[in-house]
Parts: structure tokens; C-alpha cells; sequence
């Protein structure tokens, strides 16, 4: 039934917010808890600037009047070959079979005290998913974890815990979804020591949806991890990522890609925070904005005083392949200890001509040229995402807009 | 169709608002080799610019065909479609586009549906043999992190591959060691004793004489200042490998 004819939505503001919590849980305490998380989302800010010229979207006056909210909400797909104490379930399963695992995930990566979004997220999360890895254990097989919007809005959590020594790949999707869909989600990751996470999101909504993002991940001494995301899908999507470096010996990784077509706006933070030294982290961002599409995206590299012995680089290259596309783009890099090694670039430009005619002269139409030539310009981070068939998902939905 | 033979009548061109070419005359004929020299700067490269469509060199007047049909209106996909080919000079790199699927959108582009993908790896398989190049190769992105021979060879197997009507190396001899250089010779050679490559007529634009050795012109032309200032045959390459340019400007200007 189209929630158009049914009764009026609740929308998310102050006034309802007692209203629309009293749908959740009867425990007084739990209520509590979203309580204030809802209050915290409608008292923080973004940090992300208003609308101007280009970009249009304010990410602290969305209109949420006609999102609508329920305690229930389809859970993801999992799909894992799990073996030796692995667990993939979803989150309603782990808070009642695995309560004392999640809880030592759980918020820990990302807290709903500071993070606007992440507020919202936990103010109404109906859906999730929990990945457990023993200490020891490598699940060899992508663990695939499935999200599907629909008509009323999803609040998923995914929470990935990697004991020491474990190994483990995810692969968290997220799709469907109609005109006014609307996605505000958490993921979260924390491993022991030298564990190793790779973890590729990938974001394909409707035009017309919104899908709101906020990823930490907490990587443990000598820990290896590595966040793949591609932000492909919906009019607006915001994502911020933290990795917090608070052990020795870890190497973090942060690739993204994003394609703005058509009216969409993309908005990007990724944050590596170098707290200890004598870790690695590398961040590489490819994108391309076509059509209207609008880009925005901030790195922050920041490595504290006693960080020494940091080794920390931040690419981030972007195509602008029409006039009315947008693309802002702005390093960050904060250091101050002094023996560190800090690398960062940065490019925006249009295709190059000469490519372009090298192709051309060989019989290559142009559009079809500038098609290859802005795929390839995405390779060197489609190359970062976990399996070949998510690769060729990847390389097909730029296909399209790119065309 | 009119005469066959890539005709090139009267054409001038400018690059960035100065006239470099001051009206060429010169015509390949089909499975003729003609050899284009000259010093620096005299116009060769805005000669292969010019008829292969870059945007940046601008026709002012004159005709070029390619087997009757008026190439100068064309865009370079159609100019290739016609059946032209340039070899690069300066080949760009495309980082991300795979050397095997760019050669294969191109082989499509000009010979449309005339292969299976297996019969084209087949064909890729032998030209690369012939051209003593790793399989590696293909799975590599298009010129980047290339060597200057790497690029050349890739140049000669995408004239290979393609088979055009009428092919343009661009000094494609220059900065080749000897290995390199008979390599190119070779392929050259394989090219006009192959079925697909027999009619192809040649214009080879090259500052030294050195690839004429591999390679024996029909014709030699050469070009001073954006003209063709002298003409004749094989003898002219080894006079001027003998005596340099100087000799040949003298003359213009003892005429002049």
C-alpha cells in the first residue's frame, strides 16, 4: 500500500520525536537511549558547509518530513561460508544469541554522542548486521552482506568484530529503493592484533533515494585494513569514514570512488588519524562528475605529536566531464610530529585531448574514447575492491554513467 | 571512386595561428613506400596531424583524399574508419585502458564484426611473435610506463592489427636502439607480404635516413620550411645520409 494513502507520515522533527521513539522498544532504557541519540542529532551539526553555489544540499536542514519511520525493517541478505566459531547474522540474532561479542563493537568505533548522522542512525536503527571473526580464523569466502531499501526508511548498523590473528572479507551492499527512499547507516570495525579486514562497501540506490553513511574502523596493532567504497547510486549521498590509528604497526587503507550524473550530489570526509606512530595509511579517491553532478570531498590526514615514525599518503584525482558539474575537493593534512613520512595530491581536470585523439585516430568514435578513457581513470581503485564479479558490478554502473 | 592513392593537393595548414604547411603536393599510391624527410621543424609532423584530423592543426586551404573520398571534413574516427592510420611520435599513455581491449575496440572500430574474439587473439598471438613482443604486453595499460621502443613496437602492432589502407609513421625510427629498429623494418616488411597489408601504401616521415635501410622507399620526398623542396628516389636518402640538409638548402637558397 503506498504510504501516500495511508495515514499522514510522521516526519523527523523535534516535535515528533517522542512520538516516533515510542515505536521502538518497550524497555524504558532502550527508549531512553534513542531518545537521546535523536535529540543529539537534532542539537549537532554537520560540519559540512550549506548549500552555495554549486552544491545544493544542506546537509542540517534536510528535510526528513516525509521519512518514515519503523521499528521493523527488512534485514540484510547474508550470504558466508563460515567455519571454526565465524558468525555473520543479523542484528536482532546477535544482540540475542552473541549480546557479550556485540557489545564489545558495538558504538565503540563510532559514537552517536558527536557524529550528527550517526546519531540518527542509532536514534531509530531497525536493521543491521554482525560479523565475528575468532582469533585465528580466516573465512576465505567473501562474507556478503545485502541491504535492500524500500518505501519506509532504513537505519542499518554493521558491525564487524576481528579477533587476533583473524582474517575476513566483507562485502556490504546496498540497493533498491524508490523516489524518497531514505538510508542513515553506521558501519563499524574493530580487529585485533594482526588481524586482517577487507571491507568493500558499495552503494547502488534508485535516483531519488538519499543514503547517509558514517564508517570508523579501529584497526589493532600490526592489524591490516582495508575500506573499498563506491558511492555509485541515490540523489544525495553523504559518507564520512574514520580510521583511528591508536596501535603500532597498523596499515589502514581507504580507496573510494564516486560518479555525480544526472542531479546527484555526492559528499565524501575521509579521515585517518595517525594517534600513534610507526603505522601506515593510505588514501586514494577517484572520481568523476558528469551532467548536473556535484562532488565534494574532504581528506584529513592528521598525525599527533608523538605519532613520530607515521607514514601516511592521501591521493585524490577527479574528472569534470561537463560544464555544469561540480567537483570540490580539499586535502587536509594536520601533522605535528616531525619524523613522519606525508604524502598528499590532488587533481581536478577535464579529459585530456591527446588521449582522447590518440584513441579517435585509431577508429574510435569519441564517445566511445572518452567512455574507455574514464573507466580506466577509475581502475587503479575498482583494482582495490575484493572479488571480480564486484569489480565487474563496479565497472558496469559507471559504464552507464559515464555514457 | 576517383583515383586511388592518398592525394595530398596544394595543402596549407597553421597550429596555433602560424602557417606551417605552405602548400604539400604529394601523393602515395596504393603498396608504394614514400619516404617524407626533412629537418626539425620543417613541417612533417603538422603534415600527419594534419591529414589524421587533430584538433589543434588547422587546415587552410587545400585537398586531401584517401581513395576518392575527402578526408579533411572528417572527424579522425572517420579519417581511421577510411582507412588511415598514424603512427605516433609521442604515443599518449592512457593508465586504466588494457592494451588487448583498446586494440580490439580499434580493430572493431575499422573492421567492424570481421573477427571472433578468438580469431583475434589468434591474430594478436602472431603479430606480437613477429614483432618479438611478451604476451605480457596486452594485459598492460595502454603506454603507460612505457619505454620509448615499447611504445614504437606498440605503434607497429597496432599497424599490423589494423591494417590500414594507407599508414603515416611518424619518426617512428627515432629514439630506437638497432634491435628496435630492424624490429619496426621487419614488421613493415611482414605487413606489405601479408594478405591484409599488401596494398597498403606507405608514408614514412623520418629525420634520419637509417629506417630506409630496413625499409626501401619508392620515393623520396624532401621538406624544407613547409614545402616539398625536392623529389626523386631511393639515391636522394643516401645523399642526404651523405651530405646532410645542408646541401639541399643551399640549393633553395641559391634559387631563392
Amino acid at each position: 500500500m503506498p504510504s501516500s494513502l495511508a495515514a499522514p507520515v510522521l516526519g523527523i522533527a523535534p516535535e515528533n520525536a517522542e512520538a516516533l521513539v515510542q515505536r521502538f522498544e518497550t524497555s524504558p532504557l532502550l527508549r531512553a537511549a534513542r531518545s537521546e541519540a535523536l535529540a543529539a542529532y537534532f542539537a549537532l551539526a554537520s560540519g559540512r558547509a550549506p548549500a552555495g553555489r554549486y552544491w545544493k544540499i544542506d546537509l542540517d536542514a534536510l528535510d526528513l518530513s516525509r521519512v518514515e519511520v519503523r521499528a521493523e525493517a527488512a534485514p540484510p541478505r547474508i550470504a558466508a561460508t563460515l567455519s571454526r566459531g565465524a558468525i555473520a547474522c543479523d542484528l536482532p540474532t546477535a544482540q540475542r544469541v552473541h549480546p557479550q561479542l556485540l557489545e564489545r563493537a558495538l558504538g565503540t568505533a563510532v559514537s552517536a554522542r558527536t557524529r550528527k548522522f550517526a546519531s540518527l542512525a542509532t536514534a531509530f536503527g531497525n536493521t543491521g548486521a554482525f560479523v565475528y571473526v575468532p582469533a585465528g580464523v580466516s573465512v576465505d569466502d567473501p562474507i556478503e552482506i545485502a541491504y535492500a531499501a524500500g518505501e519506509t526508511a532504513l537505519f542499518p548498523h554493521t558491525i564487524v568484530l576481528a579477533e587476533a590473528d583473524a582474517r575476513c572479507t566483507v562485502i556490504c551492499t546496498l540497493e533498491g529503493g524508490t523516489e524518497g527512499s531514505f538510508v542513515c547507516g553506521i558501519d563499524e570495525i574493530v580487529t585485533g592484533e594482526r588481524a586482517s579486514v577487507s571491507f568493500a562497501s558499495v552503494q547502488t540506490l534508485a535516483l531519488g533515494a538519499r543514503s547517509i553513511f558514517t564508517r570508523a574502523a579501529r584497526p589493532g596493532k600490526d592489524a591490516h585494513l582495508a575500506w573499498a567504497i563506491a558511492e555509485l547510486g541515490a540523489d544525495l549521498c553523504a559518507s564520512a569514514v574514520e580510521i583511528e590509528i591508536e596501535q603500532t604497526g597498523a596499515d589502514a587503507q581507504i580507496a573510494a570512488i564516486f560518479c555525480p550524473s544526472g542531479d546527484q550530489h555526492v559528499d565524501l570526509v575521509t579521515t585517518v588519524d595517525h594517534k600513534v606512530g610507526q603505522a601506515r595509511s593510505e588514501t586514494i579517491v577517484r572520481s568523476a562528475a558528469t551532467g548536473r553532478g556535484q562532488a565534494r570531498y574532504l581528506g584529513n590526514i592528521s598525525i599527533a605529536a608523538h605519532a613520530q615514525g607515521s607514514d601516511a599518503s592521501l591521493r585524490d584525482d577527479a574528472l569534470l566531464l561537463s560544464k555544469k558539474a561540480h567537483v570540490d575537493s580539499v586535502p587536509a593534512l594536520e601533522i605535528a610530529a616531525n619524523d613522519v613520512k606525508a604524502y598528499h595530491g590532488a587533481t581536478v581536470g577535464a579529459l585530456d585531448e591527446e588521449q582522447i585523439f590518440y584513441m579517435t585516430s585509431r577508429g574510435i568514435e569519441r564517445d566511445e574514447a572518452e567512455r574507455m578513457i574514464v573507466l580506466g581513470f577509475f581502475e587503479p581503485v575498482i583494482d582495490r575492491f575484493p572479488t571480480r564479479e564486484l569489480r565487474e558490478r563496479i565497472r558496469a554502473a559507471l559504464q552507464a554513467k559515464a555514457g | 571512386m576517383s583515383e586511388p592513392g592518398l592525394r595530398i593537393n596544394d595543402l596549407r595548414a597553421s597550429v596555433a595561428g602560424n602557417d606551417i604547411l605552405k602548400g604539400i603536393n604529394l601523393t602515395v599510391e596504393p603498396g608504394k613506400v614514400h619516404a617524407l624527410m626533412g629537418p626539425n621543424g620543417s613541417g612533417k609532423s603538422t603534415l600527419a596531424f594534419s591529414l589524421s584530423g587533430h584538433p589543434a592543426y588547422v587546415v587552410t586551404g587545400g585537398t586531401a583524399t584517401l581513395d576518392g573520398e575527402n578526408l579533411l571534413g572528417l572527424l579522425p574516427d572517420k579519417r581511421a574508419k577510411a582507412g588511415l592510420f598514424l603512427s605516433f611520435q609521442y604515443p599518449a599513455a592512457i593508465p586504466g585502458v588494457k592494451v588487448a581491449n583498446f586494440l580490439y575496440a580499434a580493430r572493431q572500430a575499422v573492421r567492424p564484426g570481421d573477427l571472433t574474439p578468438a580469431k583475434f587473439r589468434a591474430l594478436l598471438v602472431e603479430k606480437m611473435e613477429l614483432l618479438d613482443m611478451d604476451p605480457t604486453f596486452l594485459g598492460r595499460y595502454l603506454n603507460d610506463g612505457f619505454s620509448g621502443g615499447e611504445k614504437k613496437r606498440l605503434e607497429m602492432l597496432q599497424l599490423a592489427v589494423l591494417a590500414p589502407r594507407y599508414a603515416i609513421l611518424d619518426e617512428t625510427d627515432s629514439g630506437l636502439d638497432v634491435d628496435a629498429l630492424r624490429a619496426v623494418g621487419e614488421s613493415v616488411r611482414a605487413m606489405r607480404e601479408s594478405g591484409e597489408g599488401r596494398a597498403t601504401g606507405f608514408l614514412i616521415i623520418t629525420h634520419y635516413p637509417r629506417i630506409l635501410h630496413h625499409v626501401k622507399p619508392d620515393a623520396v620526398h624532401v621538406m624544407v620550411g613547409g614545402r616539398i623542396v625536392k623529389q626523386g628516389g631511393a639515391d636522394l636518402a643516401e645523399l642526404i645520409e651523405r651530405d646532410g640538409y645542408d646541401k639541399i638548402r643551399e640549393e633553395i637558397e641559391a634559387v631563392a
